[in-house]
């Protein structure tokens, strides 16, 4: 018991702060706690949970990528043409997946080879892939997605579980997997740390850094496949603003914005967190424009109080030491 | 730095002297207010001076010139020398007056470029002006120069050393820090010298010879724990050898050979460019020329990940920025050169990272004993260990060591030592790049003498003396 404790003890207090969140809510306005509430939060969170799963990964190399709105907006066009064409769903979903990889990866080589900054880089990426996404369509959205995509992406799973909570949950547990069993993921964290050391240490780094782009592509292209399944309609102008989303969910998870520190369970519930207070504010009837206040003050709080649990960290270890 | 003693008269040029380490930048530091907790005093006038900060001093009139530049490339020349003091007039910057001020303090100093050019068009002995033209806007009766000459052509060293004269004509007192003798002779009046934080005795530089000055430089207590236990076991065969390497501007015609089982180490002085030189044999750094081989093969490497895969090593001078990565722990840090032995496919064993772990922090004596904890909280001994058994993890042939026991207790170097001698005694070969005279002395089976980027001599492990190693050291 206490060494899950102490596995999952960065994770704590983003869980402990949702609860709060939900208690708050819940004593405010009952109706907050109703299941199929609680379930339409988890649902809701899903763009921007599998968003974050990918950002989080491409953070802790130490980089940023600003371009995942624009990536998401390039697959939903490109697959919902190709589903509009009468492509398979399933062949439609794999080739979205690789288009995410090469946009993604893309990023990656711009910034692991040509050296760019990751915050230019993809801001200038940022705007060419919006500009292909309009081009594919010729500034109109896609119509008339067909059901059989739309189901299996956004459908009921034995009734009561939307399909797209199952892939969020399925990308997050994959990213997991990725970040703390495998080899990639200890050099993310490395990288992110200290890329000198690491590379010194016969890592070839920039083509880590690649392919951690890519994989951010990639459950990038996953988010904007759920989002045209939900819509049912491809619009070139999909997911502007996103990826400041995405960015927020994964630094109230605790994942720093200089590399090297984050977890994918905590992104998760920062995505959660984020939606819940959302949802919370719109129930009870709070002033759209306070609902944005209230979002920033989150983040703000989050991550200080993330700074604040380092700092007692580090003080509790210098006594520790001292003695 | 440990009662030091002495005195500068007003208007004189004061040579500080003394080995890598004997403590000369931090009595500048102390001088410049960089340090301001320190023992005992500094009186300059017969007023006692304690400066909290760096600006505390300039503003007393206590100026340095730098070994490393520092400037603003973006701003102008004038808005460098007058940074953070800048003539206002009402809010705005008087840059009419400011330029006027500064470009006649351009033109006493002879500098052919004026207040408005930019750094960025300025070569590095006109940067060093600058640093110059600072201390005078500041009107300095103290100035201090760090190596000043080091990145230097002989020009602008004879420039730089007209001005110091110049200087010290104007009742500025100059204080003056080299490795090169012979500038020395040219301008300094006296010189005191340092030895391992301690003073040693202030000379009157003329009518004596650079022999009486090293011999006052040399002569630490060559440590009883620098020696070798086991008998010497070089082999005569070559494990790396390096034909004309070259890296322009940088270093050039680097030859040598190491045989497995035997230490061999590169001393100089800081600016040598020996940690240059082995950055590059690691792929660290690239190369403009010369030929690598290993066990008689000719190589190409370019990354260290090619490095790895011809057996060589490389434990970095800098623990922090590189050696170690901070967030990891001691386990993570040791396998993470060697992470594919630790995985299975993609996937990485924990379980063995730990087990390897513990292997080594009972060979190694690793305190603490956890292989959970951060790397980053241990002692300059203890990181270095881990350093040390990330590399014997992965079990390479031919180990660079860049200053393996700088920073480190007396019982970790030890224990340092002990390791490398078990490393040759298994076959291995060890370059070592060290400052440290009586480690370079009691460890090395051979020595090469590096001074400003070329090889200057070698010496047998029966030639090695302090004023050996220092002879070619400083006399290039």
């Amino acid at each position: 018991m206490k060494s899950i404790w102490k596995k999952f003890s960065r994770e704590l207090g983003i869980i402990v702060a949702l609860v709060i969140l939900i208690a708050v809510f819940g004593i405010l306005e009952p109706l907050y706690l109703t299941p199929t509430n609680l379930m339409d939060i988890v649902d809701q969170s899903v763009i921007n949970g599998l968003l974050a799963v990918g950002i989080t990964m491409v953070i802790i190399t130490g980089g940023i990528d600003l371009t995942v709105g624009s990536t998401m907006a390039v697959v939903i066009v490109c697959i919902g043409n190709l589903l509009v064409g009468g492509l398979n769903p399933v062949a439609a979903i794999l080739l979205g997946v690789l288009l995410g990889f090469v946009l993604g990866g893309l990023n990656g080589f711009l910034i692991a080879k040509m050296h760019l900054q990751p915050f230019i880089a993809t801001l200038g990426m940022m705007s060419v892939y919006r500009g292909i996404a309009y081009l594919v369509t010729g500034g109109w959205p896609v119509l008339s997605i067909p059901q059989n995509f739309r189901t299996a992406m956004d459908g009921d799973v034995a009734g009561v579980f939307p399909s797209s909570v199952v892939i969020l949950l399925l990308a997050t547990s994959v990213g997991y997997v990725i970040l703390k069993h495998t080899k990639f993921g200890t050099y993310l964290y490395a990288m992110g740390n200290n890329e000198e050391a690491t590379r010194l240490s016969g890592v070839n780094v920039d083509f880590n850094k690649i392919i951690a782009y890519a994989l951010c592509g990639v459950s990038t292209a996953l988010a904007g496949m759920v989002l045209l399944a939900k819509l049912g309609t491809g619009e070139p102008t999909a997911g502007q603003g996103y990826e400041l989303n995405a960015i927020a969910a994964a630094a109230v998870g605790g994942t720093s914005l200089a590399g090297g520190k984050g977890s994918m369970l905590g992104t998760f519930f920062g995505a959660i967190l984020l939606q819940a207070l959302k949802v919370g504010l719109v129930v009870l009837g709070v002033d759209t424009f306070w609902q944005y206040i209230a979002t920033g003050v989150i983040i703000i709080v989050a991550v200080y109080l993330d700074i604040v649990q380092e700092k007692i960290k580090s003080w509790k270890f210098e006594r520790k030491f001292a003695r | 730095m440990d009662g030091v003693d002495f005195e500068i008269r007003k208007g004189e040029v004061h040579a500080l002297l003394g080995e890598n380490g004997a403590g000369k930048s931090t009595l500048l530091n102390i001088l410049h207010g960089i340090y301001s907790q320190y023992e005992g005093e500094v009186t300059i006038e017969n007023s006692k001076i304690n400066f909290k900060n760096a600006n505390e001093a300039i503003e007393f009139g206590i100026a340095k010139v730098h070994q490393e530049v520092n400037l603003v490339t973006e701003l102008t020349v004038g808005q460098n020398i007058a940074l953070g003091y800048e003539p206002k007039k009402g809010l705005l910057v008087d840059y009419r007056g400011m330029y006027q001020k500064t470009d006649a303090i351009l033109k006493r100093l002879g500098c052919r470029f004026k207040s408005s050019d930019r750094i960025g068009t300025l070569s590095t002995g006109e940067m060093q002006m600058i640093q110059i033209a600072k201390a005078l806007f500041h009107n300095a009766k103290v100035i201090s120069f760090d190596e000043p000459t080091s990145a230097l052509t002989d020009k602008e060293v004879n420039r730089l050393l007209e001005i110091i004269t110049e200087l010290k004509s104007n009742g500025i007192t100059v204080l003056y820090i080299t490795h090169r003798l012979d500038e020395v002779f040219k301008i300094a009046d006296r010189a005191s010298i340092l030895r391992d934080g301690k003073y040693i005795c202030t000379l009157d530089v003329q009518g004596i010879t650079k022999e009486v000055l090293i011999n006052n430089m040399v002569g630490r207590d060559v440590a009883a724990f620098a020696v070798r236990h086991k008998p010497l076991c070089a082999t005569k065969e070559v494990a790396l050898e390096a034909v004309g390497l070259e890296s322009q501007g940088v270093f050039k015609n680097i030859s040598f050979k190491v045989h497995r089982g035997e230490i061999l180490s590169f001393a100089g002085l800081v600016g040598a460019k020996r940690t240059d030189v082995m950055r590059a044999i690691f792929g660290a750094d690239p190369m403009s020329g010369g030929q690598v081989k290993i066990h008689g093969k000719d190589v190409a490497i370019r990354t260290p990940k090619q490095a790895l895969a011809h057996g060589l090593a490389l434990i970095p001078e800098n623990r922090k920025t590189q050696g170690f990565v901070k967030n990891f722990t001691n386990a993570q840090n040791m396998a993470l050169a060697s992470m594919d032995r630790f995985a299975k496919g993609i996937f990485v064993h924990e379980g063995k990272i730990k087990e390897n772990c513990d292997y080594y922090i009972k060979q190694m004596d690793l305190h603490p004993d956890d292989p959970d904890y951060q790397t980053n909280s241990l002692s300059g001994g203890n990181a270095q260990k881990v350093i040390i058994a990330k590399w014997l993890t992965t079990n390479q042939d031919i180990i660079i060591f860049d200053e393996p026991t700088k920073g480190i207790d007396v019982g970790a170097k030890a224990e340092i030592y002990r390791l490398m001698e078990d490393m040759v005694a298994n076959g291995k070969a060890i370059i070592m790049v060290s400052s440290e005279l009586p480690e370079v002395i009691g460890m090395s089976d051979r020595v090469i003498v590096m001074c400003e980027g070329r090889m200057v001599g070698e010496l047998g492990r029966d030639e090695l003396s302090e004023e050996s190693i220092m002879h070619f050291a400083m006399e290039g």
